[in-house]
């Protein structure tokens, strides 16, 4: 197999140059004309492809990228044996019986180890750095935001396994941890666990009709106040502007680029909170530097004689249409005003988790 | 509303799959299982075992045998007794005389490598670019060692195909002023459709203007169409404007002192925003199947500046589907008024 491509940005200067002018004017223009900066870009979406999942869902997204996520449970004995047994019978009483703690509150009981994630992209091996990030990083927010692994504790000696499986069915043209997190989180919306008959530290057993199967995230009248998986939106800032959702073209000038994972909030002020927030060292800061004109001896300058002296040139010829990859991280005040953007009342977390319970709704 | 989720799409849209050939309806039909439009055929897939079809493109008859068997995926054509399949997509074949625009992949002692959407990478000779300092300038050894100040990795370029290789692989030129390096503007590429045989279904025709000039609003705009289905849309060069940077050496006429420039002039905002929305409306054509020329741009252009500025005079900033539903919108409005 041919080594794995590093996320290279194939662009030439004057391209990037042209790019970074029209993002930073106000407002900005976007590479799609069509949409403005909190715009994302359409995708079509579709759950329940998998029949042997407990719950799957399929993103495409208009540029031809494509994810799919299944998520399959089974029960585990908790002292980690390897269960030979799939979901749905009982297990082979070989486990220890321990003195039951007559506990009903699964609360503070969940393991982090419940929950196994394996992102695959095509191109990529499992060990390389893309992928695992991706997988790490979607598992954090997963984790971090509250009651999912609890779930999945049945009782003192039995819990759910959860095999989150995400394909990338395309080569990721765009950095794709934002379509990923969308698939899984619609995923995970519509997963389902067989309805459990036993009680308390019985063998568990479990109701064989798929209809009184109960939700992974249990759903209530007032769905809005439901607990629902997180998802991953991704904010690039480019001069003074703030742009969501950037598309391949768009990341390749960005100055710096933010993985903000929210959920909705269950109780409080605002309609979401913040999960995790994480930057992303943008591929723009591997971009070759343009020539300009004075340097270039194509263009009748004059080569630089030392590097010092090239790099002294270079910063006097900063905003000017020449292309200089850019440099540092993210001010404070930007992230501030992204996370605003993320969590304010009709902000980008409310609008992307509305759109995704629309689509289960029908 | 920021974002957009739809179910998918009913398998896929019949409508930019469907042309008229008058010759489909002519032959008899005996002897061929699948004769639908809408359906395709796979590579490997048997089209048909009667030795009385004769073999087209994308066609393959195995030795002592007289099965017709597909070789890509694609639709299924006859005429009168020859029966081709058409591929759904294709990448572009070179051929003598065309206008390509295409992007440097590397850099080698006497010549570059460029990606042309072609299957494969097509070269770009030393010998055949204009040299800076005038038509009757020789190629000397430290041109050689320059290299890279002409092109380098990754810029653009809009050349001629001069030759072809007994492998397919194209030669290229760009001994003329209308051919060079490309800045100012945007690139975009609708791979998969480019060229030949396919330009019925959307992608770049070849047509006897392959660059023309945008009158807008905020100025003027250079759209340069390669056949390959590679589209640079930049800001209109203005001539004469070079005396602002007299040098020392002394460069002949002819040969312009920036083209080899990697740095952008000052575009006006209004212009950037023209260009993009260009650029922009091309995909949107080809979202919708439809051929990409220069009278096309042209109407989907006027019709979608219309568009907006109605919108905003009615109020309504609603836009559903991005670039293409604005591409449909305004098809919609042209074929409605005629």
């Amino acid at each position: 197999m041919a080594p794995p491509q590093p996320q290279q940005v194939n662009l030439s200067p004057a391209e990037l140059s042209f790019l970074r002018s029209t993002l930073c004017q106000a407002p900005p223009v976007r590479f799609d004309h069509t949409k403005g900066p909190k715009d994302f870009r359409s995708m079509r979406a579709e759950y329940d492809v998998l029949p042997g999942a407990n719950g799957s869902a399929r993103v495409a997204l208009e540029d031809g990228t494509e994810a799919l996520v299944g998520v399959k449970a089974e029960v585990e004995t908790s002292q980690w044996r390897p269960s030979p047994d799939a979901r749905g019978s009982a297990l082979a009483p070989d486990a220890e019986m321990r003195d039951a703690a007559d506990d009903e509150d699964a609360k503070g009981k969940g393991q982090n180890s419940w929950i196994e994630m394996s992102v695959e992209i095509p191109g990529f091996r499992d060990d390389d750095s893309l992928p695992v990030f991706l997988a790490s990083m979607l598992t954090e927010s997963l984790l971090a935001s509250g009651g999912l692994k609890d779930r999945l504790y049945i009782n003192t000696r039995f819990h759910w396994k959860l095999y989150i499986d995400i394909l990338l069915l395309s080569p990721p043209l765009s950095y794709p941890l934002a379509l990923l997190s969308m698939t899984t989180h619609l995923a995970l919306l519509t997963s389902r666990l067989p309805a459990l008959k036993s009680e308390k530290d019985e063998d568990p057993l479990f109701d064989d009709d798929w209809d009184a199967a109960v939700f992974l995230y249990p759903k209530s009248k007032a769905s809005a106040s439901d607990d629902k998986p997180p998802v991953i939106v991704l904010a690039m800032g480019v001069g003074p502007n703030i742009i969501f959702d950037p598309c391949m073209e768009e990341l390749a000038v960005a100055d710096s680029v933010l993985a903000i994972a929210c959920a909705n909030a269950t109780a409080s002020s605002t309609r979401a909170r913040i999960v995790s927030v994480r930057t992303i060292d943008p591929p723009s800061h591997l971009t070759p530097p343009g020539v300009p004109n004075s340097m270039n001896s194509a263009t009748g300058g004059t080569v630089p004689a030392s590097s010092a002296e090239a790099l002294t040139q270079r910063e006097l010829l900063a905003n000017s249409g020449v292309w200089t990859p850019p440099r540092g991280g993210m001010k404070r005040g930007l992230i501030s005003q992204v996370v605003k953007m993320v969590v304010e009342e009709g902000g980008v977390a409310e609008e992307v988790i509305s759109a995704l319970q629309a689509i289960e709704l029908g | 509303m920021p974002i957009t989720i739809l179910p998918p799409s009913a398998p896929i849209a019949a409508a930019h799959l469907h042309h008229d050939d008058s010759d489909e309806d002519m032959s008899d039909d005996d002897g061929l299982p699948v004769q639908s439009t809408t359906s395709i055929v796979t590579p490997g897939e048997t089209v048909t075992s009667d030795p009385q079809w004769m073999r087209g493109h994308g066609t393959y008859v195995p030795a002592d045998t007289t099965t017709i068997i597909s070789t890509v995926a694609g639709h299924l054509h006859k005429t009168n007794k020859l029966l081709s399949v058409q591929p759904l997509r294709a990448r572009y074949t070179p051929e003598i005389g065309d206008l390509v625009v295409g992007r440097i992949v590397s850099v080698q002692t006497k010549k570059w490598t460029v990606d042309i959407a072609a299957p494969m990478l097509a070269s770009l000779p030393l010998s055949a670019i204009n040299l800076p300092g005038g038509i009757l300038r020789r190629r000397t050894a430290v041109d050689e060692l320059n290299i890279r100040t002409f092109f380098s990795e990754g810029d653009l370029l809009v050349a001629e195909v001069q030759s072809l290789h007994g492998d397919n692989t194209a030669s290229l030129h760009t001994r003329s002023l209308k051919y060079g390096k490309l800045r100012n503007g945007l690139f975009t590429s609708l791979t998969g459709a480019g060229g030949g045989i396919l330009s019925r279904r959307g992608g770049v025709v070849r047509s006897k203007r392959q660059t023309f000039t945008l009158q807008t609003g905020a100025g003027e705009i250079d759209v340069v169409l390669g056949v390959n289905g590679y589209i640079f849309v930049s800001a209109h060069k203005k001539a004469g404007q070079d005396e602002k940077d007299v040098s020392i050496t002394s460069l002949e006429q002819g040969v312009s002192e920036t083209l080899y420039s990697s740095q952008n002039d000052d575009i006006e905002p209004g212009v950037a925003r023209e260009i993009t929305r260009v650029s922009t409306l091309v995909k949107g054509l080809v979202g919708c199947g439809r051929r990409v020329d220069e009278d096309m741009i042209v109407r989907v252009y006027e019709g979608a500046v219309e568009l907006e500025a109605e919108e905003k005079v009615m109020g309504s900033s609603e836009r559903a589907g991005g670039a293409k539903g604005v591409v449909e919108a305004v098809l919609g409005r042209l074929e409605m008024g005629g």
